[in-house]
């Protein structure tokens, strides 16, 4: 429900700064993925949202109004852990209507005897129940009320705390890597409930991921984040078209973007081997600095042919692997005739096309690579930002 | 199915005398610490059992006649007896009681960060460390009826002082809280120990979920902490039957009997009465205590543990 505004955020301990200053405004009702490596700081980040981890600098607005110094309790949020955090002492039932226990909770209930008294009580009592059976049917966990969550698989589990953070309907859902812990076949599935969720109980939902397929399908709002820094702020849309450095551009989208050291001469693409490509009619180039810079280009705007058929535009290379998926192929390649001495096939030198259907090439083939600059992002040699396009006009 | 031996192979049955061999092999390798247990343990002990059905007496040790159960039925005919009986369970439960709460909550204070808190840890378990008659000898001072810092205290505040060990009234409560105060750090070091198990996480959880403080603490903490409390209260109980020093250096079972546990009447009765098979006969009436009490704590135990794996 509220607009999530960060205004001038960072976050050091000590000296150390783990997150440098950013400012964010999140519309209502939006998915927002924090995106990034492990040990980025994308946890720390949900954690200040969520009031757990105190904000060094700036001001953490929800409506406008600063949250900086409320408790996790005061700012109407639930939070779904990575490891669940599910009370392993008490059954699902009492996991779920925990947090309604809470806030009917009253001072003298904590004399003994009637804490156990009430609680038993507050359990039975019809709305609470009500409440509770519509979570456990929403979750599919019915069945499992009166067990406990050592008796769960991962996936109920996952579930309980998932309820726990439905039951009282908070405004904003912060959710810390919840998928991190199931198999792939859960995974793909709970990816597609808690995006149903999401559409379901139309509120602000946080979600810290490091798997940017889970950013892509589920975020209508994703913060890419790397050592504490972050990268870029958009929708899934604008980080995958146009990445805001050359981090972004490969973490985000597999294989990665394509990167290839260039010089541009006025619409004229030249890469170190002497081969000239010439900008499209209609594509964007930047009127920045031209020498030094970084082209990239996505796997999909890339087409490889075999090395014969090749005619004039296309840059020579060699297959490194070729991996058939069924509906698609990605051909991995080195620019070059030649194929790398030491053998080494990773890094930053290894580029993908990906290609529908089957591609009848093997490791070692020579083969003609055609790119697509129509949509091409240049990236400035110095720290890899995105260069700015100049409108786009005709060839001239 | 017979695999047939074959020589040369490494794989031949095992003949009868290795088989016994590694059968016996546990028993010898416990048998130094059982024959050491029964010398040191087994054998004092049934000489007491057979000591309270005789009429020893001190100055006389080996001229004990069998008497039956004659000790005993005098014993729980006389009220006195009964009496001690009844100090030793008051006693013992909120010396228990009372360290459980204390050192918990002592954990519970100095488990999380903050400064100082190696200074802290090192004052609350001072107690602990202290030599039980320097202890006693101290809190004397403090509980003395004229001089003692306490009474000071109390009418400096306005409240009057009182016969801490001289007034039947105060004396065993304050006996206790010399107790409390000596063994309470056992406790916190345990659950001190007992709270790193606890994850983080469910602490976060609980607040999230508008938990306060106390609440906190009952519902993510006390759970991973009761095996532990459990078997702290076992021992404590234990060593709180046995208890003689503090109780009398500080009264020495007075005034008028009202702090005369049974270990306190144990000792009188052998080397003030002279008495020795009443007091073994005692002994083994406390002996039977512990048990009863050990039984209790493992049953109690046990169906925690059965409920726990539901």
């Amino acid at each position: 429900m509220p607009r999530i505004s960060f205004n001038g955020i960072a976050k050091s301990y000590g000296d150390t700064q783990v997150i440098k200053t950013f400012s964010a405004d999140v519309p209502d009702n939006e998915f927002l993925v924090l995106l990034g490596p492990s040990g980025c700081g994308k946890s720390t980040m949900l954690r200040m949202i969520a009031g757990l981890t105190d904000i060094t600098e700036g001001q953490l607005e929800f409506d406008g109004a600063a949250v900086n110094g409320t408790g996790p309790n005061e700012r109407d949020i639930a939070f779904v852990f990575q490891s669940y955090a599910l009370y392993p002492h008490l059954s699902v039932r009492a996991n779920i209507a925990f947090p309604l226990l809470m806030s009917r909770f009253k001072p003298y209930h904590h004399l003994p005897l009637v804490n156990a008294l009430m609680r038993r009580r507050m359990l039975r009592d019809p709305e609470i129940d009500a409440q509770v059976r519509r979570v456990a049917d929403m979750m599919e966990l019915t069945d499992y009320l009166d067990r406990r969550p050592r008796t769960l698989s991962g996936g109920q589990r996952q579930r309980v705390a998932v309820g726990r953070a439905l039951v009282r309907e908070p405004s904003v859902y912060l959710l810390d890597e919840p998928l991190s812990n199931l198999d792939a076949m859960l995974r793909t599935q709970m990816r597609a409930e808690i995006s149903a969720l999401h559409q379901r109980v139309r509120k602000s939902f946080v979600y810290v991921t490091h798997d940017q397929v889970e950013a892509m399908t589920m975020g209508t709002r994703i913060i890419v984040l790397n050592e504490g820094v972050v990268q870029q702020y958009g929708t899934p849309k604008e980080i995958y078209d146009r990445p805001a450095n050359t981090f972004v551009a490969r973490f985000i989208g597999s294989p990665p973007m394509n990167l290839m050291d260039c010089e541009l001469d006025g619409r004229s693409v030249r890469f170190p081997d002497g081969t000239v490509l010439e900008l499209p009619e209609g594509g964007a180039a930047p009127d920045g600095p031209a020498r030094g810079i970084t082209l990239g280009v996505r796997a999909e705007k890339v087409s490889v042919e075999a090395a014969d058929t090749a005619k004039a535009g296309a840059l020579p290379a060699r297959v490194v692997v070729s991996e058939y998926l069924g509906a698609e192929t990605v051909v991995a390649f080195q620019l070059g005739t030649r194929m790398d001495e030491s053998g080494t096939v990773g890094g930053r030198d290894l580029l993908h096309a990906r290609i529908p259907g089957e591609v009848r090439l093997a490791a070692g083939d020579a083969c003609a690579v055609r790119l697509d600059l129509t949509d091409a992002s240049f990236f400035g040699s110095d720290g890899g930002g995105r260069l700015p396009v100049a409108a786009a006009k005709g060839v001239a | 199915m017979d695999i047939p031996a074959k020589a040369g192979t490494g794989v031949e049955a095992p003949k009868p005398r290795a088989h016994r061999g590694r059968r016996l092999a546990p028993y010898l390798f416990i048998a130094a610490a059982a024959v050491y247990l029964l010398l040191l343990t087994g054998a004092p002990l049934l000489d007491g059992v057979w000591l309270s059905f005789t009429d020893t007496q001190l100055l006389n040790p080996t001229g004990g006649v069998y008497t039956g159960t004659g000790n005993y039925s005098s014993l729980f005919s006389d009220s006195a007896f009964v009496h001690s009986l009844l100090i030793t369970v008051i006693y013992s439960a909120a010396t228990v009681i009372g360290a459980l709460v204390v050192g918990t909550t002592a954990a519970v204070a100095i488990n999380g960060a903050f400064r100082g808190r190696a200074l802290a840890r090192a004052i609350l378990t001072f107690p602990w460390a202290v030599p039980t008659v320097a202890a006693a000898l101290i809190f004397a001072w403090i509980y003395n009826k004229d001089s003692g810092v306490l009474n000071h205290a109390l009418s400096g505040a306005g409240l009057g002082g009182r016969g801490w060990l001289v007034d039947p009234t105060w004396s065993l409560f304050a006996v206790t809280l010399a107790s409390v105060w000596k063994v309470f750090p056992f406790v916190m070091l345990v659950v001190l120990a007992a709270l790193q198990s606890v994850p983080d996480e469910l602490y976060e959880a609980a607040r999230v979920d508008g938990a306060d403080a106390l609440n906190r603490f009952r519902t993510v903490a006390l759970p991973f902490l009761m095996p532990t409390l459990r078997v702290t209260a076992l021992l404590m109980t234990i060593w709180s039957f046995r208890r003689f020093e503090v109780i009398w250096l500080l009264t020495q079972g007075g005034p008028v009997d009202s702090t005369n546990a049974l270990v306190i009447n144990v000792y009188r009765e052998a080397f003030v009465n002279s008495d020795l098979g009443r007091s073994a006969a005692m002994g083994v009436v406390g002996l039977v205590l512990s048990t009863i009490v050990t039984v209790i704590f493992f049953y109690v135990d046990r169906g925690a543990a059965r409920k726990e794996a539901l």
